[in-house]
């Protein structure tokens, strides 16, 4: 939904954790997104090479781990793990009361500096 | 090199978020992020409130829009402290927005402050401000579908004002299924049935609202 803010951040981040550790290149950036995040992984991708033009990010790249929803339904007491990016029910038994546990994280884990 | 970063990418938002949070508490104001899609009454409902609160709490009102100023200039009418955010295509409100127009409202002097956030059903959930809590406008126009559609928002309101109800007999939307649904989402959630035309409901959100701002 709005990609390029979010590249932004990253890119802000990054380049200020970059020269904190004393560097001046980042090679990659590992971010985890979880499916629910409401991001487009493409249009951050996307977003994120237009942004770090003449940047010390300009050649870096983002690897990106994708974190599947899970939870804990309220009804029948079960976790469950699902592939869909959103639910509108327990998987086992339908129900639309639910705790998301997983699957809406949006965080730089790591990166690559040189 | 690896360097370990792990930080939230939302974290600056979270940071303003607090600092707003720090200012409200310090002027003692209790602050309602209003949300719904476009045309579901928020500025209607704001109306209504501010008329039906006037005398007995002291309001203001930050309007976030895409474009334009008429609902300031709506809320502006009723003689209550108001500031226009015109976002320029931003789909939400987030927090540095709100902080910067912070200094021209007199904080000290508000008891309730109202930030009318941009019509969206989507993106709004995702940003706090350092809100007290999020509310929600929903017309049964839109139908009685939308909770399951859009479960965030559903999800992170605190009560969920189903506006024009007047307009019930003429339209298949059923407020049970509206209700059962967002209940089921949210059991926590406090629902108010209003009509912003014929005043209905009006006073006993207005009641809810008062015990919030003064416990």
């Amino acid at each position: 939904m709005h990609e390029a803010s979010i590249a932004l951040s990253v890119l802000e981040i990054a380049v200020d954790n970059c020269r904190k550790a004393g560097y001046n290149r980042i090679e990659s950036i590992r971010l985890k997104i979880g499916r629910a995040s409401g991001i487009m992984t493409d249009a951050l991708l996307f977003a994120f090479n237009a942004v770090k033009a003449d940047t010390i990010a300009a050649k870096a790249g983002i690897i990106i781990d994708e974190i599947p929803v899970s939870g804990l339904c309220n009804n029948c007491g079960k976790d469950f793990v699902t592939n869909e990016k959103y639910i509108l029910c327990c998987p086992e038994c339908s129900s639309a009361s639910f705790n998301i546990k997983t699957g809406r994280e949006l965080e730089i884990t790591d990166m690559e500096v040189f | 090199m690896k360097v370990k970063v792990v930080t939230r990418i939302l974290e600056a938002n979270e940071r303003i978020a607090a600092e707003n949070r720090r200012l409200f508490d310090e002027a003692k104001v209790y602050v309602i992020n209003l949300m719904s899609g476009p045309g579901a009454g928020k500025t209607s409902l704001l109306e209504k409130t501010i008329k039906e609160l006037n005398g007995k709490i002291k309001t203001a009102v930050i309007e976030g829009d895409i474009a334009g100023t008429s609902d300031a200039e709506r809320i502006g009418n009723l003689g209550v402290p108001v500031i226009q955010i015109n976002t320029g295509g931003a789909c939400h409100l987030d927090a540095n927005m709100i902080n910067e127009v912070l200094v021209s409202l007199p904080l000290k002097e508000t008891d309730l402050l109202f930030v009318e956030n941009v019509g969206n059903l989507v993106c709004p959930a995702e940003f706090n401000i350092g809100e007290d809590i999020k509310a929600m406008v929903l017309s049964i126009t839109e139908g009685d579908d939308k909770p399951l559609k859009y479960p965030l928002m559903f999800q992170e309101s605190s009560a969920l004002i189903l506006n024009k109800i007047d307009l019930l007999p003429y339209t298949n939307a059923s407020i049970e299924k509206i209700r059962e649904d967002a209940m089921s989402l949210n059991p926590s959630l406090k629902i108010f049935e209003v009509s912003c035309k014929t005043g209905k409901g009006i006073a006993e959100w207005a009641d809810w609202l008062t015990k919030k701002v003064k416990s």
